[in-house]
């Protein structure tokens, strides 16, 4: 996870776009906990440049 | 084997320059087993070339191949097509794989993705050390398969300099002398009578200083009628 | 042997140590610039005070004048040189040829080193050499001085040059149970005088020399031990915790450190530079008055035949201490060897 979360630096992307949570079948909440966490850390680092790179180029 | 360590993603954009299609080219030996220039770290290094390359408003094509080693021309000939109809490879192959493709396809553009540091082993999951200077005269037998020439940053022969200190190299605590290495083996094995004979300066003809090597095997070697 | 007198050299530390004397040399570290006048400075501080002077050779891995250059000052100005050589610089042709050069320019003793890894110096993006090592050295000039060939093993067609050649042991570098093999080693390959590495610690340098004399090295070579004036409880505490091979019992960083007691507890603002100078005099002189303890006991122990004294940039102090130890004036040695 560091390793790619190093890479994404490299690359010019935020890190914390990608993270790794470790959760079982049976812990609906803490899913649901995990899933609001990365839509807000998302939202707050805004769309993906790549794919605003790709809107561009159409 | 020989272990190499991966170029910053930045030198390798500045090496691949304004080309617009890259072939990324992995090599499946040595630098597959030390994690430096395999099928899948040619896969990330693409990934990465074309998203930051995207990121910065210059686009490029890049896809990844890898042979089974680029040292040998026979398995670079699989990848003849894909070489030829890029602007530059980037080998994810040691000193030998890049030169190896320069020198099969005079018209390509080839540059390194890697560092090669030397010849050694995994000494654990993560860490390698350097065993071998591949100095052309083995003198393992002398210093009970430990080599001073590769190990001791002084390449002594006989015995260790006033810099060994608690095992270590005066360069650098985490480097261990190889004087020490040697001479606690060779008092294990009751055979330290071997470094009480003044060894000779060495034969550096053999190794880099010679002039660039080559072998011939002539009992090896297709004659002429058979080409 | 085309020597004079049946001396290998004739040089007067040969000739000091040859007829029996308790030899005296100094260090003498050339500056890092190219102003002689500095040498000759240091020169009037040595001159009388020891046999030969050491030259040293990119001391630490650091750019300094060249021990050959310095040491044909020397030469001019009538103090004996040891020039120092180290592997790291050169190859055996560049060393052989600078040899022909030294002692063209008169110099005739020479100590063979394997030189401080380049990383720690000034230039630590060198490349290194090492083509021979510290003792393969000695066997090259030693086989000029009497063999009359070059390391290639062509013979020489004219003057060959004739060195009183030496090499550095330090007993108490690792691993410990190998140094006097090694000091063997170099003797073997032909050293006539060993220079060590500072002593303070005489219970391990005895039992350096026990072994020492246990293999009759003391026998065929001269050893002389290397001493040095501590300046400060802070250095003595460095060099013993950073240095290879220096060992510095506790009791004399005690006595270092009890020399500075007057000005102890005292903040650096608190001192004034009165208060400063004083101290650092204070530390000075318990500094000279251990080394010229440890010469004496030194001089007692069986198989020394000389001290090295590395002032380490402080060449003030080697009059006082030669003057202490009872080892002034030096000898003039003009009789010719005793048989």
């Amino acid at each position: 996870m560091e390793y790619l979360q190093s890479l994404l630096k490299e690359i010019g992307l935020e890190p914390e776009r990608a993270r790794m949570f470790n959760l079982s079948a049976a812990m609906a909440g803490k899913f649901v906990e995990a899933a609001k966490e990365m839509t807000e850390k998302v939202t707050e680092l805004g769309p993906n440049p790549l794919k605003s790179k790709m809107k561009d180029e159409r | 084997m020989i272990v190499a360590e991966q170029k910053s993603l930045e030198e390798i954009k500045k090496l691949v320059g304004n080309a617009k299609k890259v072939l990324v080219a992995g090599c499946g030996t040595c630098v597959t087993v030390c994690f430096a220039g395999g099928s899948r770290e040619a896969a990330i290094v693409s990934a990465e070339l074309r998203m930051s390359t995207k990121l910065a408003g210059d686009p490029k094509e890049v896809a990844d191949v890898t042979v089974q080693r680029q040292c040998e021309w026979e398995y670079l000939d699989e990848i003849a097509e894909q070489v030829q109809g890029v602007d530059v490879v980037l080998s994810l192959g040691c000193g030998v794989g890049v030169q190896a493709i320069a020198e099969h396809f005079p018209n390509v553009w080839v540059v390194p993705g890697l560092n090669t540091k030397f010849m050694g082993l995994p000494t654990e999951q993560g860490v390698w050390a350097e065993r071998c200077a591949a100095c052309g005269d083995c003198i393992l037998g002398l210093t009970g398969g430990i080599c001073p020439i590769a190990r001791c940053s002084k390449s002594l022969l006989n015995g260790p300099c006033g810099g060994s200190l608690d095992g270590h190299c005066e360069i650098n605590a985490e480097v261990p002398c190889g004087w020490q290495l040697i001479y606690d083996r060779l008092k294990s094995m009751g055979k330290l009578e071997v470094l009480m004979e003044i060894q000779a300066p060495k034969n550096w003809r053999t190794s880099r200083d010679g002039g660039p090597r080559k072998i011939v095997r002539e009992d090896l070697r297709l004659v002429s009628e058979e080409k | 042997m085309a020597g004079t007198n049946g001396y290998l050299s004739g040089s007067n530390l040969e000739r000091v140590l040859k007829n029996g004397h308790f030899a005296v040399t100094a260090e003498l570290g050339p500056p890092q610039n190219a102003d002689g006048n500095i040498i000759r400075k240091k020169i009037g501080l040595l001159k009388g005070c020891c046999d030969a002077a050491n030259l040293t050779d990119n001391q630490t891995a650091i750019v300094r004048m060249s021990s050959i250059g310095a040491g044909a000052i020397l030469v001019q100005e009538g103090l004996e040189p040891v020039i120092q050589m180290v592997c790291r610089d050169r190859n055996r042709l560049a060393m052989q040829s600078d040899l022909l050069g030294a002692y063209a320019l008169g110099i005739r003793n020479l100590l063979c080193l394997t030189g401080d890894h380049q990383t720690f110096g000034n230039h630590p993006t060198a490349k290194n050499v090492f083509d021979i090592d510290s003792t393969q050295m000695v066997q090259m000039v030693t086989d000029m001085r009497d063999k009359r060939v070059f390391q290639c093993g062509e013979e020489f067609k004219g003057q060959e040059p004739r060195f009183f050649a030496g090499a550095a042991e330090s007993p108490f570098a690792h691993p410990v149970d190998f140094r006097p093999y090694r000091l063997a080693k170099k003797v073997k390959a032909g050293a006539s005088f060993i220079q060590t590495q500072l002593v303070f610690d005489l219970e391990a340098f005895q039992k350096f020399m026990e072994k020492v004399r246990e293999l009759g090295v003391h026998k065929q070579t001269y050893i002389l031990a290397g001493v040095g004036p501590l300046k400060s409880p802070t250095m003595a505490k460095y060099m013993r915790d950073n240095v290879p091979g220096i060992l510095i019992p506790d009791e004399l960083i005690k006595r270092m450190t009890a020399a500075g007691a007057p000005w102890a507890g005292k903040s650096k603002d608190e001192l004034t530079p009165e208060d400063k100078k004083a101290r650092t005099k204070a530390w000075q002189a318990e500094g000279i008055k251990i080394c010229i303890e440890l010469i004496q006991q030194l001089r007692e122990t069986e198989g020394v035949s000389g001290v090295h004294i590395m002032g380490i940039e402080w060449e003030e102090a080697v009059k006082p201490i030669v003057e202490g130890a009872g080892l002034y004036p030096r000898p003039v040695v003009t009789e010719p060897q005793a048989a």
